[in-house]
């Protein structure tokens, strides 16, 4: 077998190690070990680098972003910023038509922009709202559907995790493409609430109703906010203007929420241990794979799958559009089996030549960026797609009351919803690059 | 004996949390001092009070020197640190659509093949990175700023590296003599 061929053949074995249950980061591992072997003939090679690629991918400083982010996370939960942005949110949207699953979304964005991690917005925000969603009777399976598809906003709104991976592997501006996910990002939270505000008409009993809050209590529950607004102006806003570099970034983050959940009284010594063990075991999951896949790709490479490939899809002749949207689809696909982060590692590396190559009439950068956006959206549906949406088992599980097949119903909408935006952004790829294009 | 490893996997993940904080603070006054650093330098400051800014300056308001040196060998540090902990909570993501339609027993075999395998790769990376720590103990290499010798960051990694190998040994042998039943999916 040629080294091309061998590249080629590691897919079909790769998945199939993957949906044998082999972890995914270690299914990665252990064919380049034998990918390797084959093309270099012999472990030399591989033993070699391994000497070394462990120990650098580990301390890689762009990626250190992501302990960070994680522990500025727990810290916001424990500093009671989400019980705070909920009031508000519900303060103002709670006494509407579905308004109290559209304060769930409206927390969510605000928390996804003090957290990069949609599993952790999810969780998080679950605590608060979903007590708060019986209450005023709202059904369990629209409740956790609802929950999931806000959660996903805790990676489209900046900070995110899946963008710092993308940036890496693309070598693009973390701090552009996180100025990018934004607008894109409000989009999403508004078109959850429509389609809130459109199933509640449709299905009247799945919603109770909540009495209005009056004005000096809606300005009381938005003064609350401040810490979360504070935090994420001083990151987002420190990093666009270049006071720091992301990863300095998130560290201020961190040591800003950190320092709200102490004044809160919500930092104790039994909370900090268990916001490392959660930051470990995120850690160690979101490492292993990014390990699995750097020496996947770094056999990849030396097999030339990618560039072959990229070439044949260009010789193909097909309009960039058609191919643009097929690799979308392959993602939605895919996003139904696997979760982002590994989705993102094992395919960008491949299809990102391939979008590079093609013509949008913008320049590459643009490319990259609008592209970063797009593939970040389509993976975020990924969570809330049945079977295999990450969010939707998080969810459920905090709710035993709802059946697994009741929140599946219920998430349907907001799959269409994010179709209908997946939609919009790729034929106005305007709306995702307006802001880069005015500030930058 | 399970709840003595899960001990010392936990101690490994707060050992590694504090070094974290550690090194959010240390980047966090790395950044002030350079903020601070540029407005001493600025011409405001400078035609205001140029005495009390130069002698800011010079008893060392600034960034810290190889601030990112010392962030990329404790990360590495952390980040093998956080394994074990993963390691014995099951935490590695997988997909279970299909094996969940699969017969029990089949699952089993899965499940002991896997934690076999994953010891096996630990233990592999561990054995690797000692050569790696030898390598920069040899050439005695040093980082460009602290010029700290690399191999200590590559030792204290190694020790990481290693209990997370012994953890993922425990794990591999309690699923070989079915001590553990298998909870199956990610632990969250």
């Amino acid at each position: 077998m040629t080294a091309l061929e061998i590249g080629i053949a590691s897919f079909p074995v790769l998945m199939g190690l993957i949906f044998l249950r082999v972890p995914i980061g270690l299914a990665m591992f252990l064919v380049a070990l034998g990918g390797l072997y084959l093309v270099t003939d012999g472990m030399t090679v591989a033993l070699s680098r391994l000497k070394n690629e462990t120990y650098s991918t580990f301390s890689s400083y762009s990626l250190s972003i992501i302990p960070m982010f994680l522990l500025m996370g727990y810290f916001a939960t424990l500093g009671g910023m989400s019980q705070a942005l909920f009031r508000a949110a519900a303060a103002f949207l709670g006494h509407r038509k579905g308004g109290v699953a559209m304060a769930s979304v409206g927390a969510c964005a605000g928390f996804g922009a003090i957290c990069g991690s949609s599993l952790a917005t999810a969780a998080t925000m679950s605590q608060v709202a979903l007590p708060e969603l019986k209450r005023y009777g709202y059904s369990g399976g629209f409740s956790t559907a609802t929950l999931a598809a806000g959660g996903t906003l805790g990676i489209l709104i900046p900070p995110s995790v899946i963008l710092v991976i993308y940036a890496i592997l693309t070598e693009q501006n973390i701090a552009k493409l996180f100025l990018a996910a934004f607008i894109p990002g409000i989009l999403a939270a508004i078109g959850y609430m429509i389609t809130i505000a459109i199933y509640v008409r449709l299905k009247p009993d799945s919603a109770g109703l909540r009495p209005p809050v009056p004005a000096a209590e809606r300005l009381q529950a938005l003064l609350e906010i401040w810490p979360v607004l504070l935090v994420f102006l001083l990151v987002v806003g420190g990093i666009y203007m270049g006071w720091f570099t992301p990863t300095e970034g998130a560290a201020v983050g961190a040591a800003g929420t950190s320092l709200i959940a102490l004044l809160n009284g919500g930092l104790t010594r039994a909370t900090m241990v268990e916001s490392f063990y959660s930051t470990a075991k995120n850690s160690a999951m979101i490492f292993f794979i990014i390990l699995g896949a750097a020496f996947y790709n770094g056999f990849l490479a030396l097999t030339q799958v990618p560039q072959e490939l990229s070439e044949w899809v260009v010789s193909l002749g097909l309009t960039p559009w058609s191919v643009l949207i097929c690799i979308l689809v392959l993602y939605l696909i895919f996003g139904c089996l696997m979760d982002s982060l590994s989705m993102i590692l094992l395919t960008i590396p491949i299809f990102f030549p391939i979008v590079s190559q093609l013509d949008f009439s913008m320049t590459p950068e643009e490319v990259a960026i609008w592209f970063g956006i797009l593939v970040l959206i389509v993976v975020e549906v990924g969570l809330i797609t049945p079977p295999v949406g990450m969010n939707l088992f998080v969810i459920n599980s905090m709710d035993p009351k709802t059946r697994m097949i009741e929140t599946y119903k219920s998430v349907i909408p907001f799959v269409a919803s994010d179709i209908v935006r997946v939609a919009i952004l790729v034929a106005f790829p305007g709306i995702t690059l307006v802001l880069l294009r005015a500030l930058y | 004996m399970h709840k003595a490893v899960l001990t010392l996997a936990r101690w490994m993940a707060v050992l590694g949390g504090l070094v974290l904080v550690a090194l959010v603070l240390i980047t966090c006054v790395s950044v002030a001092g350079r903020i601070l650093n540029g407005w001493l330098h600025s011409d405001f400051l400078q035609g205001l009070i140029p005495g009390p800014a130069d002698w800011l300056i010079g008893i060392g308001v600034g960034p810290l020197l190889g601030d990112f040196e010392l962030v990329e060998a404790g990360m590495a540090f952390a980040i093998f640190a956080f394994l074990p902990l993963c390691q014995i909570t099951r935490g590695h993501a997988s997909v279970d659509i299909f094996t969940s339609r699969m017969p029990a027993a089949i699952n089993r075999v899965i499940g002991v093949l896997v934690d076999l395998i994953f010891a096996a790769v630990l233990i592999l990376i561990a054995q690797r990175l000692y050569v790696g720590t030898l390598d920069k103990m040899a050439f005695n290499e040093t980082t460009f700023m602290l010029q700290f010798p690399i191999w200590w960051a590559y030792g204290a990694s190694l020790f990481a590296a290693v209990v997370a190998a012994l953890v993922a040994i425990y794990m591999a042998l309690a699923r070989l003599a079915g001590a553990l039943p298998d909870p199956g999916e990610v632990d969250l």
